[in-house]
């Protein structure tokens, strides 16, 4: 099969996704004429024109609202929020109209919107750029939440979220873009809700989300040099979490380690951890474990940003721990 | 304007008022729960708006929304219906009375000051693709104009020439703070003109002034140019909510005053001065005193949501 980056497979979904409806269209800062800080859309300007590639000021909350009132009238807009840090903007037009219109219509409106965007470290960008904000996404009812960790997800999971009716808050992470990965060439959808077992293994089950994914495969390696072989789950979709995958694999194992690189405190991690702990206790020969980031605004400079948040050391000795 | 339109508008601003009055009377008495803001002595401004509005058309309006949606077309049982959080109401009682959308009327409204008007741009954006489409009017008060999203809105609205007719509805206070405390120009419309847009401010208090400018920028967003953004100057009779300390933010005597430019006394002393005889209004006003108690009564006899209604449509599930 042939090998592409995250980004090509992401600018691959905008072109499918855009010449199958020309009511889906992308609006965000630079999608245009830079074609999106990555190049995920360069080119798209000049194939579809700027009704369909929106180049819009530096107003997030503008552009999310513009977004959500289009998508009323039936428009599929793929909203492009440069860093998740900025989404702070644009968290009113997400919270209180995006996710809550088609429950006060009684169901008769449809949110279709994409808020893409990316989070986490890897850019040397400091405590404003590099943040990991995906746990406020989780708690609010009306939103689904993804977070893809490798080239062939991005892309099917971007087209199944620009043909899903909801809202879907879609988060990259900037250390991904130019991983490279097999993606078939053939059409195909990654469907939202479905978790991906990365690697198997027997021994202890390490549930890790976006570049996280990486890290624990690398962990993983370094553990099976040891004798100890890990299962490494990979949720895909923070929500609505696909418990049963989950707890598939952690009553085989056993054991389990969640990592994530946003702080645990009221996360996402926990909330995996808690559902293993509810489904799988009987089974479970350790507490679950957590490996989070920590509790810091991310510094500045490249070996001080990576050493704030989990690697594949961190992992392996959680595991280790696990298993002793 | 000829007598039977203005009589019409008349009809229509005596219906909001009792509508209001009603609401407040079922506040004071706990039937309606929370978060109702009165509307009265601000009708000439839905009314006058909305008078210019076809069906097509869409309105994006804020947590005081109840004339904006009657205008516009809303059944006066559905609202009272959705006042008192029981099903039958636009949002099947899920929203009270201040978050609500009535899809087949194209209206939608949302209790977060100013961020409707970040939706209204995307409303007129999908509008846009039509020439000479429906346009979408967007109402939000003077409060909202300090909001990022008025500025950020206007901004985007200006420079796609989106067909939004953006009424501020200043009635002189945001909650209890005065607007010449808290806006940095006067005339508001003067903020216009930050976004290439002319900026009319019309009495709002006047509902035919307020409907020859309302159906101006109807028009005019008609033909492509862009958003329109009109003031309408107004005075809110009621507190900022049923039943707050009023004394402590205004006199009697202010709102007294502001009372002798009631628009529907003045649009009932035009109407007399050219000719409509007042037993013809009286019986019109008694008409609709009968047709809201008879609306209220078959709301109050709606029953109230269930428990799994109240998580129905939450999202779609996947399939």
């Amino acid at each position: 099969m042939r090998t592409i980056t995250y980004c090509q497979a992401i600018s691959e979904a905008y072109r499918e996704e855009m010449r199958r409806d020309s009511a889906v269209y992308l609006i965000g800062e630079d999608v245009g004429r830079w074609g999106n800080l990555f190049g995920a859309s360069r080119g798209l300007l000049e194939e579809f024109g700027p009704a369909q590639v929106k180049d819009a000021p530096i107003s997030e909350a503008a552009i999310a609202g513009c977004a959500v009132g289009s998508a009323v009238l039936g428009m599929r807009p793929i909203v492009e929020i440069m860093y998740i840090d900025f989404i702070t903007i644009a968290m009113d037009q997400m919270v209180n109209h995006a996710a809550r219109y088609h429950q006060l219509s009684g169901g008769a409106i449809k949110v279709p919107v994409v808020f893409r965007t990316q989070g986490g470290v890897g850019m040397r960008n400091s405590s404003q750029h590099s943040q990991s904000l995906e746990n406020w996404f989780v708690n609010v009812p009306g939103l689904i939440t993804v977070m893809p960790s490798t080239p062939a997800d991005v892309k099917g999971l971007l087209k199944s979220a620009v043909r899903n009716d909801n809202p879907v808050v879609f988060i990259e992470h900037k250390a991904l873009y130019f991983t490279k990965g097999e993606v078939p060439e053939e059409e195909y959808l990654t469907p939202l809700g479905v978790a991906d077992v990365k690697r198997k293994g027997t021994d202890a089950t390490i549930i890790a989300t976006s570049w996280m994914v990486l890290h624990a495969l690398e962990a993983a390696e370094q553990l099976a040099a040891e004798g100890i072989d890990c299962e490494v789950v990979d949720p895909r979709t923070l929500w609505p979490l696909d418990k049963q995958t989950l707890c598939d694999s952690v009553s085989r194992t056993r054991r389990c380690v969640v990592v994530t690189e946003a702080p645990a405190e009221g996360g996402w991690s926990a909330e995996a951890a808690a559902v293993v702990t509810e489904e799988c206790f009987t089974n479970l020969l350790a507490p679950v474990k957590r490996v989070c980031g920590m509790r810091t605004g991310i510094p500045y400079g490249a070996e001080l940003e990576k050493a704030v948040v989990p690697n594949a050391d961190w992992i392996a000795a959680g595991v280790r721990e696990l298993v002793s | 304007m000829d007598s039977d339109r203005l009589l019409s508008l008349y009809r229509q601003m005596v219906l909001l008022r009792h509508f209001d009055e009603m609401c407040l009377q079922l506040k004071l008495k706990d039937l309606i729960m929370n978060g109702f803001h009165p509307y009265s002595g601000q009708e000439a401004v839905a009314v006058g708006v909305c008078a210019g509005l076809g069906p097509d058309d869409h309105v994006m309006s804020n947590h005081r929304p109840q004339g904006h949606s009657i205008a516009k077309g809303s059944p006066p049982r559905a609202v009272f219906a959705e006042m008192l959080g029981r099903r039958g109401g636009v949002s099947q009682g899920i929203g009270g009375p201040m978050q609500w959308i009535d899809a087949p009327r194209n209206f939608i409204c949302g209790s977060i000051v100013g961020s409707g008007i970040t939706v209204a741009t995307g409303v007129a954006l999908a509008m846009q693709r039509e020439a000479r489409g429906p346009v979408c009017v967007c109402f939000y008060g003077d409060g909202a104009s300090n909001t990022g999203s008025f500025h950020e809105g206007l901004n985007l609205a200006a420079i796609w020439k989106l067909p939004v007719v953006y009424i501020c509805e200043n009635n002189q206070y945001g909650e209890a703070m005065p607007v010449r405390e808290f806006v940095s120009v006067e005339p508001i419309a003067r903020r216009a003109a930050a976004y290439g847009l002319e900026g009319v401010c019309v009495d709002g208090m006047d509902v035919e002034a307020v409907a020859e400018a309302a159906g101006a920028g109807i028009a005019q967003c008609h033909t492509g140019t862009g958003p329109v953004f009109i003031e309408c100057v107004t005075y809110r009779f009621r507190g900022h909510y049923g039943g707050d300390p009023e004394h402590t933010y205004r006199t009697k005597a202010e709102v007294a005053e502001w009372r002798q430019r009631c628009p529907i006394k003045r649009c009932r002393e035009r109407l007399v001065a050219e000719g409509t005889d007042q037993a013809t209004l009286d019986a019109l006003e008694g008409e609709i005193h009968s047709q809201l108690d008879a609306d209220q009564a078959w709301a109050l006899a709606q029953p109230f949501p269930t428990v799994e209604q109240a998580t129905d449509h939450v999202w779609i599930p996947l399939s």
